[in-house]
């Protein structure tokens, strides 16, 4: 049944690289959800999870002709969501540094309603006192990316992924501190 | 009622030092917010996968419907548009035209001067030659 699933994105992505519409919005159809809930993880703002998934996807119809093995296009699709990520994150923090004045409308807090419970919150507030690399980390684990996998993304060998995921599932416990109610 | 007296009864009964202790217990746990246990192997185990599951949850409902489509229209403009390295190689190529020109109108202009300098100096040449021969 895996194997089938996985033939059948791997003919879906070699149809998407040969410029097959169809086949390209099927599979930003099919990641769509899961680039988008990696980008929340990674940015915990909401009001950047469109823009910055449909930067994803446009650089993954323009760039998919370029993926070698078809057989890694999740891989190499979340590497682009993370590296995505981590460029908006990375241009924002030298937006704070030369636009000290404006950064009022970069701290937009979540409108009331967007966060669903105090764990949910909780967690949002101890990713973001992670770095962008440890956050992309954690949230590839959860997008169910293997050790193996995520040392090809980071380009890393498979004991540092290890080595760092530890030390970020640390600095995760440290800042989560769900606040329960009576 | 009949319970507060029997503690009443148990303080009273105590050494003073292990009734202050008692107290003191009494209030350190007086300050600790009901869910305490919760809190704490919540904090112990780090969020669990379900509130992972939520997070990522949350952040697909934020995509609006005919996102696909929107994708792959921008995508084709993007493709339509020129990219920045095309900008740079017509900003380099319109720059090396334009230099080529300035050297060309240089150079003829520095001809049509050499060639009017030595028109004018062959006719000076002549009127001083004219001058000594008189």
């Amino acid at each position: 049944m895996e194997s089938t699933s996985t033939t059948d994105l791997a003919d879906l992505v070699r149809l998407a690289q040969k410029g097959n519409e169809s086949a390209q919005r099927d599979l930003i159809i099919l990641y769509q959800h899961r680039v988008a809930g990696f980008v929340y993880a990674m940015t915990s703002r909401s009001d950047y999870v469109e823009d910055l998934s449909q930067q994803v996807f446009i650089k993954m119809v323009r760039a998919l002709d370029r993926l070698q093995a078809p057989a890694q296009f999740e891989s190499w699709l979340f590497r682009l969501a993370r590296n995505t990520c981590i460029d908006q994150l990375r241009r924002q923090k030298l937006r704070r540094i030369f636009l000290p004045f404006g950064d009022e409308h970069e701290n937009i807090p979540e409108p009331p309603g967007a966060v669903d419970s105090e764990e949910l919150d909780a967690l949002r507030h101890a990713l973001a006192q992670l770095r962008p690399q440890d956050r992309a980390l954690l949230a590839l684990v959860q997008e169910g990316r293997s050790h193996a996998e995520i040392s090809e993304i980071l380009n890393v060998s498979v004991a540092a992924v290890k080595a760092r995921l530890h030390r970020a599932r640390e600095h995760l416990r440290e800042h989560y501190t769900p606040q329960h109610e009576t | 009622m009949p319970a507060n007296t029997s503690a009443n009864t148990t303080r009273r009964n105590m050494k003073p030092e292990s009734a202050a202790w008692d107290a003191l217990r009494r209030h350190a746990s007086a300050q600790l917010h009901g869910g305490f246990a919760d809190r704490v192997i919540r904090h112990a185990h780090g969020p669990v996968a379900e509130t992972w599951r939520s997070l990522f949850a949350a952040g697909a409902r934020r995509l609006s419907p005919g996102f696909a489509d929107r994708v792959l229209r921008a995508a084709r403009v993007a493709t339509e548009l020129p990219s920045l390295g095309s900008h740079l190689a017509v900003s380099a190529a319109t720059a090396a035209v334009c230099l080529a020109a300035v050297l060309f109108v240089h150079q003829r202009s520095v001809e049509r001067d050499d060639a009017r300098n030595l028109a004018e100096w062959g006719r000076i040449v002549e009127i001083a030659d004219d001058d000594t021969s008189v």
